[in-house]
Formats: C-alpha cells, structure tokens, sequence
C-alpha cells in the first residue's frame, strides 16, 4: 500500500518540527527516515502511525485519507526503538495483543503468533517473559508484534539501536528478508546511514525537519544535492574545502586547477565563492589533478588505510587506498584528486 | 577494622530499634500481658487493695461470714487515744474544749456515736454546737468501711482498730473477700468468646474495612487514571483537590461531613429542592458516611502512589497498546491494570491495615452509634472498653484482649500479603541483559 505525505506539518506548541514535507513511498517499498537526531524523523513516524496529531498536510494510505485517523483505526505495525514490550505477558500474549484486542478466534491466534514465530525463528521463547529475553530476542518478538496481524504499513524507529553490533549485522538482513516476504510498505527510521542504505529501497534524508533528498543509496552517494547530504553520507565522510572561482580556476591556499569542462561560464561566475567536495576514494597517488601535502593521520582499518592530507593552507583532504600502510605521519606527497567526481557546491550549500 | 565492619550496621539500627521496641514490642508485649489480667477502674492498676464497703458487707453474709463478724467489720469505734486526741487537737475547737476533753476523755473508747455525744455533754466545756460534736467524732472515729488497705498488715491494724479479733484462718479469709484489686485471668478471652456484642463487632468491622477498602482502592485508581488522561495543569490541580480531605485536620473534616448531613445541612437543603423532606442523613445512612468519609481520606494516598505507577509506565508501551488497536479503556484494563498490580496490592495491603487499627474518624462521625453498636468497630470497641466510655467502668484488661487480637490478626495478614508480595522475587537478582 502506498503511503503519500502532502505538505504535511508539525508543531508543538510554538515549535515547528516539520514543514511541508512530501513523501511518497511506493507499495511494497522501504523507505529510510535518515537524519541526525531531532531532525524530526521520529515525529514524522509517529504522525504517519497517528500517536502524534497532524498540524496540517494530509496522509494517504493508498486511497485513504488517515491524516485524522487514531492509532487504532489504521492498521499499522510499529516497532519502538525501546521494544516497548508489555512486560507483564508473554512472548506469545505480546505477539497476539494485537490479535486479542481484534477479537480474533483463540484458534486463529494460536496459528498466527506460532506461524510469526516460526518466520522469526523463536518458538522456544514463547512461554517467557520479556524480562527473561535478550536485546535481540526481545527485538525479534517487537517485530513479531507489529507483524503478526498483516499491517498495511510497518513503521520501525530505530529498532537496531539497542542491539549490540553483530546482533545488528544479522538483524539488518532478518527484518529485510522479513519486509520483502510480508511485502508491506515500510519506513525505518535511523541515524545510522549503513543501516539506511543497506536495508532499505530509498532514503530520504532529513535535516531541521526537511526532506534534504530522497533517492536510492546509490543515488544520494553518487549524486547529492547538496552539502548536507554529500557530508552525511559516506563513510569515511567527504572532506570539504572552500575557495573562490579565478579565471575558470578553482584557487584556494594550496591548491589551485582547472574547473572541469562542464561548467560553462554562465553557471559559474568568477569570484564566486564555492566549496569542493572530494570523497576520500578520489584522493589517490594515481588521480590527475595534484595536491600536495604533509601526512598527518594514519588509521589502518585493516583492508584499506585511512589518511589525512594536509595542504599547506591547512586545508585536509581524507583519503582512502588500499594496500596496507604505505606512507607515514610527517611525510610530505604528492598525490591527485579525481576532478570528475568533484562535487562543487555554492555558499547556500547547493550544488551546482 | 572488623570492629568498624560489624558495628556500623547497628549503630544505623539503633534508632529504628529504638523507636520500634518503645512503640511496637513493649506496648504489644504488655497489652498481651495486659489481657490476661481483670484490671479495670475499679481493681485500679497497682495490686493488692483492700476495701470493706457497704457493698462488700451485704455480700460477706452472703458468702457465709459469721453474721456477727459482719456486723462488728461495718461498726465504729471512737477512741480518744493518742492518734484520737491529736486530731481533736487539730480539729478547730476552741481550746478550753480540747483542754477539758484532753484532760476527762484521754482513754476513753465509745462503741457508738450515740454514747461519745452523751460523754460529751457532761462535759463543763462541752463542744455547744452539733457541728463541734460531730468534729469531735470525726476526729475520734476508727472505722474500716470504705478505707483503702495496701497491705495484710495494714488491714489487720485497720481490724484492731475497731477492736474485731480473728483468728488467723477467718484472717486470711476475710482478706482474700475483700481484696478488689486485679487479678490474672483468662476470663477475658472466654467472655470474648461468649459474648454476643463479639459477632456483631466483627461483622461491622468486616463490612467496614471490605466496604472502605473498595471505595479507597478503587476511587484512588480512578482519580489516577482519569488524571493521567487530563492535561498536565488539571491533573495537578484535581491531584491536590483530592489531598485535602487528607491534611484537612480530623476534626474539621469530620465536622464539615455533620454539616453536610444533618437535617438543616447542605445535604437537606439541596435534596429539599427537588421536594424531599429534611432528614439527619448521618443518622439514617451512617455506614455509608462513615466508608464515604474514610474512603475519601485513604483514597489521596493511594491516588499519589497510583499516579506515580501510571506516569512510571514507559509511554512507549502505552504507544504500542495505541498502534495494537487498544482504546484507552482496553490500555487501562489490558496494559495499565496488570502493570500496576504492585502498587495495587500495596496499597490494598496497607490500606486493610491501617483500616483495621485506625477508629478516629467513625470515633468524630458517629461514635458507634447510632443506638447501639451501629458502627462499632473492633478497634473502636477496644477503645470504649478500655478508654473511654458511657458506664464509666474502664475494662484495661478487656479491652487489651480486644486489641490482642487486632494485633494478631494484623500481624497475620501483615505476612499474608508479604506472601503475596512474593518478597523472594522483590529481591531476586535480574535477569541478565545481554
């Protein structure tokens, strides 16, 4: 079922959490709410399950207008990031709650919750009690909850961040094979972007309660639309460095080249300002564009090494290589940047 | 070291301790003792007390005395020996009287008021008036009826006095007969068994404490929860609403009720507008008062510990039971009331127990009464019985076997619910995080 935010807003009291926020997520789709905390992903999730009241905009499931819905009336599947499990039942009595208040058979309950257990692989469990499970079993049974009754939409706020990391590892590819078997339509909220791009079909990156840019992983690594995005995705981040435009140079202390081909001299001016953007890929040995600079960070990550070149304005760029550890702190070298796959962003942070 | 290590704990204690033997242990170890005694205000509380009254008199016949032995116990005897004609010396006669009686009576022993009153008048200086007579006679009279011995000794002093010898065996008799201080027995706990008003006790008591505990309990959980779905600025204001009838001082409280109910009273007056005849509605209905006006007293306690468990359920729970397609009548019933079994239990536990003990506010409302026994309570009773009451005959002892068994059925249902609490789980360790 598709989902669809129209200019929808949010207010508390006086603060304006959310603007006009469009968003479309396609059926059968998973769809990441990603954004550094209190950028307003949570208020955005709890507004489309109805916790939180629409200030104004609409939400559509599918056809349906459910912006004034209650909670209770649209059949949505939520896993908090606190589990929040009712610690006074179950396993089983947590996952047929749902189930229960619907009024369903005893029967029909009976091969639901067991059905959903098995997909989650925790029969064993279903005679504890929340307090006897651990982080990612208790996770495991919030995720049984919000499935059990076939909910249009599954609504997950950050449901990894209570777990440990190799729990999280395993879990990412378990609620994705379970998303795609159920096929229901899907938001996760995250902070954590490998989450996001790993789990999910679209991302859409929010800061200050706006939508920065939706699009796939690939999308929003390979081509983001602004500062914002191009600094929080990719890890290790993209370095920045700003400079100003001189005869269709890019100049700034320490580094000075030619603007690529593709810039035209009606979209970029000369003395304007502009910040470049390199991921730490395209600064190697072998790239055209030299910079030259002092060594002074290195961290092995094992596969690949982790540099921080100096220039000697001050600027840094981050590189990553392959290889092992080749070079040393203090050492100075000459190395490139790939002009290419150079973001160029404005002052107001566009790019351009 | 170890010293420091095994003393510290006890120094700690120590206040509690105190404070626990001098309030709890020692007035609990002596009630106990207490109720198998016949104290009352007549025995008094000091032991041993002889008393020959006009009473105890009748009763000696009764009881197979020698009429003749009776007769001399209940006499008087007016001797101007020297103790006699100190106290004349005293008595406020003029002083030629004392003189001339010094000097003629000195010795002197009369067997009736009748013959000291003829010696006195043929006296040169006699006392003129009947009032002097009679000072002479108060003065000089030796009797035992209606005074206090402590003493065996003292008590056949007091016989010698009015000039009665007995020998040893009617000594000992007589002195067992009329010896009324208290004695140790276990008549109390019979009679408490026997006694017809026992029933009728401990039934008001049951349907005191069942009837308020509901009304407590279960208007506490609603305030609560009607509060916790309030806006934040109401709830506080109907939170400390509901606190007065709680700091209101007793007094005042239960005085506001009497107003309220009587037959010129709010309750009248209001009811009178829609045509119904004034009426004292506290007397008609006391039971109902006496559980509206306690209930409404226990219920800000438990509204204040059920509030807080509300407000300590994670939100996110209540969230989830949303999002499940729970109303919030199905939240308080399915999530909210079994996560708040707890303090449920606590305070229905404290609540049967401080209402079993506690009496003030039926003692202000009713006194019992109306009539007879009405809303007599256990504890109530107990009080009446030992401490204050219409006959004016204290019973201590009885009224400690009354409270000897509040005190056993308090500390029964004390571990009753500490079962129920399942202390062991209280402080199990936790089950492991991973």
């Amino acid at each position: 079922m598709e989902i669809r935010l129209e200019n929808f807003s949010k207010s508390f009291g006086p603060v304006k959490v959310i603007e006009d926020m469009d968003l479309t997520i396609g059926d059968c789709e998973m769809v990441a709410l990603l954004g550094p905390s209190g950028c307003g992903k949570t208020t955005t999730l709890y507004a489309v399950c109805g916790i939180h009241r629409v200030t104004s905009g609409r939400i559509w499931f599918g056809d349906k207008d459910v912006t004034d819905l209650p909670p209770q009336k649209k059949n949505v599947g939520v896993v908090f990031q606190s589990f929040a499990l009712y610690p006074h039942l179950s396993v089983f009595e947590n996952i047929a709650f749902p189930l229960r208040i619907r009024k369903d058979g005893s029967a029909e309950i009976e091969r639901l919750v067991k059905e959903m257990a098995g997909v989650l692989h925790m029969e064993e469990l279903l005679d504890r009690r929340p307090g006897q499970l651990s982080g990612g079993q208790q996770q495991r049974v919030a995720l049984a909850r919000a499935l059990v009754r076939q909910p249009d939409v599954l609504l997950m706020d950050e449901p990894l961040a209570n777990l440990d990391a190799g729990l999280r590892l395993e879990m990412r590819s378990e609620i994705r094979r379970i998303q795609r078997e159920n096929g229901c339509t899907s938001i996760l909220v995250t902070h954590d972007q490998v989450e996001a791009m790993s789990m999910c079909d679209r991302i859409a990156l929010m800061n200050d309660g706006k939508i920065q840019q939706i699009g796939t992983p690939d999308e929003m690594y390979q081509q983001p639309r602004n500062r914002f995005v191009a600094g929080f995705i990719g890890n290790p981040p993209i370095s920045f460095c700003d400079g100003v435009i001189q005869d269709h140079r890019f100049v700034t202390e320490g580094l000075d080249f030619d603007l690529p081909d593709r810039f035209e001299a009606a979209s970029i001016t000369a003395g304007q300002k502009v910040t470049i953007g390199v991921r730490p890929e395209y600064v190697r040995p072998e790239f055209a564009v030299p910079i030259e600079g002092e060594i002074t960070f290195v961290e092995s990550q094992g596969r690949e090494v982790l540099y921080d070149l100096t220039l000697a304005g001050g600027k840094v760029f981050r590189s990553i290589q392959g290889g092992g550890p080749k070079f040393k702190i203090g050492e100075n070298v000459r190395w490139g940047i790939d002009i290419g796959a150079t973001f160029f962003f404005d002052e107001r942070g566009n790019r351009i | 070291m170890r010293g420091r290590r095994s003393l510290l704990p006890v120094w700690f204690m120590l206040p509690a301790s105190v404070a626990v033997t001098v309030f709890f242990v020692i007035p609990v170890f002596m009630t106990f003792v207490f109720s198998f005694t016949s104290m009352s205000s007549d025995t008094g509380i000091l032991g041993n007390r002889y008393i020959v009254t006009e009473a105890t008199i009748r009763e000696l016949t009764e009881r197979g005395v020698d009429a003749d032995l009776v007769k001399r116990l209940g006499s008087r005897v007016f001797a101007f020996d020297q103790a006699g004609l100190a106290a004349v010396g005293k008595s406020g006669l003029k002083p030629p009287v004392v003189k001339e009686i010094e000097e003629k009576l000195a010795g002197a022993v009369f067997g009736s008021e009748k013959e000291l009153f003829a010696a006195l008048k043929s006296l040169k200086n006699r006392p003129r008036s009947f009032r002097d007579r009679k000072a002479v006679s108060k003065a000089v009279v030796n009797t035992i009826v209606n005074r206090e011995f402590r003493t065996a000794t003292g008590f056949r002093a007091g016989l010698a006095s009015i000039n009665v010898e007995v020998d040893d065996a009617t000594f000992d008799r007589l002195l067992g007969l009329v010896n009324t201080s208290w004695s140790w027995t276990t008549k109390n706990y019979v009679e408490l068994l026997a006694s017809d008003f026992t029933l009728k006790i401990l039934a008001n008591t049951m349907f005191y404490v069942f009837f308020t505990l509901i009304f407590n309990v279960g208007f506490a959980l609603v305030l609560a929860l009607a509060t916790f779905y309030m806006p934040s600025g109401q709830s506080k204001f109907f939170r400390a609403v509901w606190l007065i009838p709680r700091i209101s001082p007793s007094v005042i409280y239960v005085m506001l009720w009497k107003w309220f109910t009587f037959d010129s009273g709010f309750m009248s007056y209001f009811l009178g507008t829609f045509g119904v005849a004034p009426e004292n509605w506290l007397n008609e209905y006391p039971w109902t008062f006496v559980i509206f006006a306690n209930g409404f007293v226990g219920a800000s306690m438990g509204m204040i510990i059920f509030a807080s468990a509300v407000l300590a359920i994670p939100r996110d729970v209540l969230h989830a039971a949303e999002v499940d397609g729970a109303y919030p009548w199905q939240q308080v019933r399915r999530v909210i009331l079994p996560m708040m079994a707890w303090p449920i239990l606590f305070v229905t536990s404290y609540q049967t127990l401080s209402l079993l003990t506690s009496f003030e506010y039926i003692l202000l409302l009713t006194d019992g009464g109306p009539g007879f026994f009405t809303t007599e309570t256990w504890a109530l009773n107990a009080y009446h019985t030992a401490l204050s009451n219409y006959y004016g005959n204290l019973r201590y002892g009885f009224g400690a076997t009354l409270a000897v068994v509040l005190v056993v059925v308090g500390i029964a249902l004390s571990l009753l619910y500490l079962r129920l609490f399942d202390f062991k789980a209280l402080v199990a360790e936790p089950p492991i995080e991973s």
